[in-house]
């Protein structure tokens, strides 16, 4: 009787663990305006469905920089002189507070518009906050990275570890009470790897981790970007390219409405009239934005580590020299193919590595399973209908964290992120 | 008896959670259907919505959208590039060690309200070439708007310090010169980085200085003739110019800047010039 009890109660006890399932939010509570995934990844939450936030002029903050990488100054073209030492913000409060790690998304710098969102809404709060520019971004790259082919995300996560390390060192009197951690799309896969980096270093202990929007698996996320540019756009012909067409259709709005004013409800308004744009519009020009980051990464690694894929090793660059034919030239190379022409290269001459289904599982969320399983510091929100997933990357997320997950109904690609149920739930976490 | 009343409790309770994991994915369809009707994502077992699934693609051969239309763009007649790119980086670093610090001394020393007046007074002057550019452009209900926007707020609005005609539903609309003759279709020319101004092209450079030379003739208010003599009011305006001015050198964090703010800028200005 007693061992069936003791059975009846292990059972229980299983079944009850397995029902710590995510935390769903329903879309008739959630709120959200806006149901297209795309139009909420470009326009993201409008300005009424936003929290209160500070304006700069009351922020105590400064941007400094770290001179990480002394070589690069030798070796990077005179046109690289605004990047050779890494920059970042940090804003503090005038009392002993938490400090909150802000690491952007894929290309972004440390003022990306999301991280200065964030950035106010932690400092309202009451933390210090430093922002951090993505290892996938220009300056990160070529003033922080070692081998400035960002895609491996340890390797990623170790230069992210070191600047964070000398931005302390760099602040020895700010009064810190505890280090929190937190990133959004690409930043998010960056912060996974380093909060595991620092339960081996120790430098920080962060009390909590953060997780918006991540990639699950790296390579879908990739493919998904990559193909976004390859949509049916109507209205494309032989004589209008995509730019042109968007084009006209703003300036037949601007026609139509008689004057431009330029604010924030601009694309809420764009969107209600008759020129708005088709999804397959809107997916192209999110796919333009992150071809153009690919561009950047292309050139910008292929340059530094001179491998002559895009811009010859000895090719002299002075502040005069055009730039524009290598531009066209990275243009021409999406994520997929940065990752095949350098990553996979560099990967498989440093670390013995093998196969693409191999590279994947290491730099993607895949490689963390257990650690983030088993950490209840670790929390993620991501969305329903968030255009970087692909199918099973949810389930993932289920398995993997749990309650710690939050799933979103709406949002698309970190456009609710600015929503206030968002906002109030992102800081609910922290101060939990 | 016991352990099979806790069974089902516990199944009881696992398909109560169940239940309510189901219902927000139903409810999300629901939303979808009522918002917008020919888009109805359908949720996976995970619940995943899967937004590309909607989406139309071209057939594999034909995917080079993105670099026929971004390499067309890039064709802009720059023949001065060499030159331009340098007076860019020098911009660059005029802009950081001087105009910024400079305007940061500003906005340290004066409160906001001084500042907003400051500009509303430099925007009033403004408003007298907006409005002999939209006579010129014969755009005869914009230059009413201008000429009420110009009495408001020169008489109830102080001198223009403060804007009272903006609250009354009267934006401000700017025309330049550069505008004019692009309205009576004078091309672009070619681009020109100017040193301190910034991005600019000949037909620009030209209405640039037209503009000026107008406003130093009409001498409005006397503020031009004033500030040849002080030249602390010039200096004023150009602090001005930059406090409103949002565009940041390295802003656009890319290897790439110099192209893609002479595509923005050529864009830009043919926007203005059909509106």
């Amino acid at each position: 009787m007693l061992r069936s009890l003791r059975l009846a109660a292990l059972l229980c006890g299983s079944l009850l663990a397995a029902a710590a399932s995510a935390r769903d939010i329903d879309a008739a509570s959630y709120g959200y305006p806006l149901t297209n995934p795309f139009e909420a990844t470009i326009a993201t939450t409008p300005p009424e469905d936003r929290p209160t936030l500070p304006s700069d002029e009351d922020i105590d903050q400064k941007d400094y920089s770290l001179n990480l990488r002394p070589e690069r100054a030798f070796t990077l073209p005179d046109n690289f002189w605004s990047v050779k030492k890494l920059k970042y913000r940090i804003a503090r409060q005038d009392h002993a507070a938490p400090l909150i790690f802000i690491i952007a998304g894929t290309g972004a710098p440390y003022y990306s518009s999301i991280n200065e969102y964030l950035k106010k809404l932690y400092y309202q709060a009451g933390y210090h906050v430093v922002q951090l520019s993505s290892p996938t971004s220009w300056d990160f790259m070529s003033a922080a990275s070692r081998f400035a082919t960002p895609g491996v995300s340890q390797e990623d996560a170790e230069d992210l570890y070191r600047v964070m390390q000398a931005v302390r060192a760099q602040h020895p009197r700010l009064p810190v009470t505890s280090f929190n951690l937190t990133g959004y799309s690409l930043g998010a896969l960056d912060a996974a790897f380093v909060s595991r980096l620092d339960e081996t270093r120790r430098s920080f202990n962060f009390k909590k981790v953060l997780l918006l929007n991540p990639p699950v698996n790296l390579l879908t996320s990739v493919n998904n970007l990559d193909k976004l540019v390859q949509t049916r756009v109507k209205g494309i012909d032989r004589s209008t390219t995509f730019y042109e067409l968007m084009l006209e259709k703003l300036t037949r709005y601007f026609q139509e409405k008689g004057f431009v004013d330029l604010n924030e409800a601009l694309l809420y308004d764009f969107q209600n009239s008759r020129q708005h744009l088709s999804n397959e519009q809107m997916a192209m020009l999110i796919g333009t934005s992150f071809r153009f980051s690919a561009a950047d990464i292309a050139f910008t690694s292929d340059l530094i580590n001179r491998r002559g894929l895009i811009i010859p090793p000895k090719y002299p660059i002075t502040e005069g020299t055009s730039l524009t034919p290598f531009f066209k030239r990275a243009l021409q190379c999406d994520f997929e193919c940065y990752l095949n022409e350098q990553v996979i290269p560099m990967w498989r001459a440093r670390s013995d590595g093998n196969s693409l289904p191999q590279l994947v599982d290491q730099v993607s969320l895949y490689a963390l399973a257990d650690y983030l399983h088993n950490t209840p510091k670790v929390a993620v929100m991501h969305n329903a209908d968030d255009v970087i997933l692909g199918p099973g990357d949810i389930g993932f997320l289920r398995k993997v964290f749990g309650d710690r997950l939050t799933l979103y109904p709406h949002g698309g690609h970190c456009g609710n992120l600015n929503y206030r149920v968002n906002s109030d739930a992102m800081l609910e976490f922290f101060r939990g | 008896m016991v352990n099979r009343l806790l069974i089902v409790t516990a199944l009881l309770r696992a398909s109560s959670v169940q239940a309510a994991e189901v219902a927000p994915r139903t409810s999300v369809v629901e939303a979808d259907v009522l918002d917008t009707p020919h888009h109805v994502l359908t949720p996976g077992p995970d619940g995943f919505l899967n937004p590309l699934s909607e989406l139309k693609f071209n057939p594999g051969l034909n995917q080079r959208e993105f670099e026929r239309s971004t390499l067309t763009a890039l064709n802009i007649y720059d023949p001065l590039e060499s030159i331009n790119r340098r007076i860019y980086h020098f911009n660059y670093r005029f802009d950081q060690w001087v105009l910024l610090p400079a305007v940061d001394g500003y906005r340290y020393v004066t409160p906001h309200f001084v500042r907003t007046g400051v500009t509303n007074f430099f925007n009033n002057l403004g408003d007298v070439s907006n409005l002999f550019n939209s006579v010129l452009q014969l755009k005869g209900e914009r230059a009413g708007q201008i000429t009420a926007r110009l009495m408001f707020n020169t008489i109830i609005g102080v001198g223009g310090l403060w804007d009272p005609a903006t609250k009354m539903g009267l934006p401000r609309q700017s025309e330049d010169f550069g505008q004019t003759l692009g309205f009576y279709g004078v091309h672009d020319g070619p681009y020109i980085m100017l040193p301190i101004f910034g991005p600019s092209n000949l037909r620009d450079t030209t209405g640039l200085v037209v503009d000026y030379a107008g406003e130093q003739s009409i001498n409005y208010m006397n503020v031009p003739e004033e500030s040849s003599r002080h030249p602390e009011i010039f200096a004023l305006r150009a602090v001005d110019r930059r406090y409103n001015t949002n565009f940041r050198y390295g802003q656009l964090n890319s290897p790439f800047e110099y192209e893609k703010v002479r595509y923005v800028y050529t864009q830009s200005r043919k926007l203005q010039i059909a509106e």
